[in-house]
């Protein structure tokens, strides 16, 4: 069976005397999404990337047995995953102390087949942070952190959009559901996403090929919610499930479901990522240059007109330092490291950093999705059933926001989601968790394997000022490089929220009649969910934004910000497809922008 | 039938020790170092060691008339490899220290070191581990969670544990997904 061709173009060096249309700093979701964008109109683009690139076709061994690999999966013993508790009794820097190990990873690497990933994402020991506890997960090679996403790929609604309109907290988008609405359906068409129509106003339906299937637990659940009014919809994943004609990088999902063992990836790439999905379909117009290695540290500016001149950054493995020219830049280089940038980028015109003067907000109203409670469940009837093919799936189910939409909850605005699965996987379950030993608890374990479901929350965590992230003066990374300092909390209407994602979430196993086995309360360490969000939030008035609603500067107007920074509330709603999707609205604007001279 | 010591065949316990003395003849200090720097970080426990935790581990998962148990498994060797490659003294000190009140827990119950016991004194034995292991306070019974999670983990990733024991049916191409279409319900 072919799967997929990845034969290569020839790829054109990076030119430091020309001046690109366009400088993209990041190769994301954001990043990818305006290379492709940009390319498409023809433009002539620069994109530079921190890291390197990697050939994840041959890095992810997506179907290799836990027993074919000498740790069964695991990292070697010198790579460190901080645990959950490290985050709670460590202050970051989270690798000071830990020099025993050649490299300290984030929690993510603890998860199975944590081999397949060391390459990228990124070693604490050279990416240091201080202040509050914050679990930042980051991946610095071409494509980023959508080498290993989670792929569930929601549409965000008016109720997101319009929220201060809804309950009064905050600032609406500059933007309506019906002026990304196009986008989105460009971003699926493109991309390729697999999902169920459900009709829901705070979930709209997307441009779907063939949907993920529910196991007899998950089943279970849909009826029993059904008969409350709520969803457990099949798991709405930014894979294409049916293949793409245009996108010969990209083979359609052959259900393996390696992509919920792992920490993440696809070999195939039927799940989308940055670089097969976007960079190089952008690169085989001709018109894009890819500089990866290049760790940008600055927005250069002219002082004559104030505006962006180029992008100044050091190659990441010589150290070298160098800079690169563009009639516009565009910032794609995640929500915390944009904002990074954006301050750290100093001059005579912009002494607060580039495009923070008017508002002064940049690093503020930053927010994310909380998680943390979660629950278990046992379904009865299939308990010593025979095992059926459960996992072969991206993930299980995805039950979508039911609080605060017509109903007003006494304790806290806003809403979450649950998203959660059933039945068996490459593994005993929970049911190897049983008290005992010998004959009779091996029988139980493989009676009981598959019939277990659970689910965890995400939940909007609301954009306040106070919640921000500045440039520590004092800590610098492996480059040199002045790193991010986190002022970032919890506040009462979270562990409100929490409270009742424990509750409701109980409610609901029971109204399927699934046994609770346990229910989880407690909040993870903030971060946990690497959905950060909003440090330069779009808006009509630049004294209270930073971005217009093209993610356009309103300071410096060759200056964009495409990227997740750019939300002006986190919703409850995974971020990539909204990412995207204003991403290539944005770069729309700005190619039309740019060919009219305005910029 | 070949018989079993220590959990490993006896001509599997000549070949791994063979491997290392057959690469000596080839160079000289360098060489022998690359071997003594291998063996170290591959084995850990002393025979006796691997053959009590290939019991124990069998004791925990068992052959029955549905699969193969632990020692069909390799479970202890397995341990024993992840073990000696650990940079942490910690596991290793826990496993040496746990086996070592497990045997003087024998002597104190039963008369005799584990491996001198007789297979329901064994039991009995891992039995008396277990009474508190939903709250363990003793060496004990805090190592009997890591021998019983440790067993529990490489069985089930396993050949015989995911394929023979919980007949895993997943990690193959499908052309339609297995499950219930839900987009008309």
């Amino acid at each position: 069976m072919r799967l997929l061709h990845t034969q290569q173009a020839h790829e054109p060096q990076v030119d430091l005397l020309k001046t690109y249309d366009a400088v993209i700093v990041g190769s994301g979701a954001a990043g990818g999404m305006a290379a492709y964008a940009l390319t498409e109109r023809g433009l002539d683009v620069l994109l530079i990337e921190a890291g390197k690139k990697i050939d994840t076709t041959q890095v992810l061994h997506s179907m290799e047995w836990p027993y074919d690999h000498p740790r069964r999966g695991d990292m070697p013993s010198k790579f460190h995953a901080l645990s959950r508790n490290e985050y709670n009794i460590r202050q970051p820097p989270y690798a000071n102390g830990l020099g025993k190990y050649e490299k300290v990873f984030s929690y993510v690497q603890g998860w199975g087949g944590s081999d397949y990933s060391t390459s990228i994402v990124v070693n604490e020991k050279e990416h240091p942070y201080t202040g509050t506890n914050y679990a930042w997960v980051r991946a610095r090679c071409l494509g980023g952190k959508t080498n290993i996403w989670g792929r569930l790929a929601l549409r965000l609604s008016d109720y997101d959009f319009k929220g201060k309109s809804h309950d009064g907290y905050g600032m609406d988008w500059p933007i309506s559901y019906a002026d990304i609405e196009p986008y989105y359906d460009k971003v699926d068409l493109l991309l390729g996403i697999s999902g169920v129509k459900e009709n829901l106003p705070q979930l709209p339906d997307g441009k779907f090929q063939r949907p993920y299937k529910l196991n007899a637990a998950e089943v279970q659940l849909r009826t029993g919610l059904k008969k409350m009014g709520r969803t457990a919809t099949p798991y709405r994943a930014g894979v294409t499930t049916d293949g793409l004609v245009h996108n010969k990088y990209r083979s359609k999902c052959y259900g393996r479901g390696a992509c919920s063992r792992h920490v993440g990836g696809c070999d195939i790439h039927a799940a989308f990522d940055s670089p097969t999905g976007l960079i190089y379909p952008a690169r085989d117009t001709g018109k894009l240059t890819i500089r990866t290695n290049a760790t940008a540290h600055e927005v250069q500016v002219d002082p004559a007109t104030g505006k962006a001149k180029g992008v100044g950054f050091v190659d990441t493995v010589t150290g070298k330092s160098y800079s690169v020219k563009g009639r516009t830049v565009i910032l794609a280089a995640s929500t915390l490291e944009s904002a990074r940038l954006m301050l750290l980028s100093k001059s005579s015109s912009h002494p607060n950093g580039i495009g923070n003067s008017t508002s002064g907000l940049v690093g503020h109203h930053f927010c994310e999705h909380l998680m943390g409670p979660h629950v278990t469940g046992l379904v009865k009837d299939l308990v010593g059933k025979p095992h059926t093919l459960d996992d072969g799936r991206p993930g299980g189910f995805y039950v979508p926001r039911f609080r605060n939409l017509t109903d007003k909850q006494p304790d806290f605005i806003r809403g979450y989601g649950f998203e959660g699965e059933g039945g068996m996987s490459m593994g005993p379950g929970n049911g190897a968790g049983e008290a005992g030993f010998g004959k009779a608890w091996k029988q139980h374990v493989r009676d009981y394997a598959g019939a277990y479901i659970s689910m965890g929350g995400f939940g909007e965590v609301l954009p306040r000022y106070e919640n921000s992230v500045s440039i520590d003066p004092v800590v610098k990374d492996k480059w040199g490089i002045p790193v991010l300092r986190f002022d970032y909390n919890f506040g009462e209407n979270e562990k409100k929220m929490a409270e009742d994602m424990a509750v409701a979430g109980r409610e609901m196993f029971e109204a399927a009649g699934i046994e609770v086995v346990s229910v989880g309360k407690n909040l993870l360490t903030q971060g946990w969910s690497i959905h950060e969000l909003g440090t330069a939030r779009m808006g009509s008035d630049p004294k209270t934004s930073v971005l217009n609603q093209y993610q356009q500067s309103h300071d410096v107007k060759n200056l964009f910000v495409v990227d997740g920074s750019s939300h002006v509330n986190a919703s409850c709603q995974n971020p990539t497809w909204t990412i995207m999707a204003l991403a290539w609205r944005s770069c729309e604007h700005l190619a039309d922008a740019l060919g009219r001279g305005e910029l | 039938m070949e018989q079993r010591t220590n959990g490993m065949t006896r001509r599997e316990m000549l070949k791994a020790a063979g491997a290392a003395a057959a690469a000596v003849p080839l160079a000289g200090a360098d060489v022998l170092a690359a071997v003594a720097a291998t063996a170290a970080a591959t084995h850990f426990f002393t025979p006796a060691q691997l053959a009590m935790v290939d019991e124990l581990s069998e004791i925990i998962i068992p052959a029955d008339d549905h699969s193969g148990g632990a020692r069909a498994a390799k479970v202890a060797a397995y341990i024993d490899y992840r073990l000696a490659e650990s940079v942490d003294d910690e596991p290793r000190t826990k496993w040496t220290e746990g086996l070592a009140r497990i045997d003087a827990l024998s002597r104190e119950k039963k008369g005799a070191p584990f491996m001198q016991l007789s297979a329901d004194d064994r039991v009995a034995i891992v039995t008396a581990m277990a009474a508190e292991e939903s709250s363990p306070t003793t060496v004990e019974g805090k190592f009997f969670g890591e021998l019983k999670d440790r067993t529990s983990d490489a069985y089930y990733s396993s050949k015989i544990g995911l394929h023979d024991d919980l007949e895993y049916k997943g990690n193959v191409l499908q052309e339609e997904y297995s499950g219930t279409d839900v987009s008309n319900s």
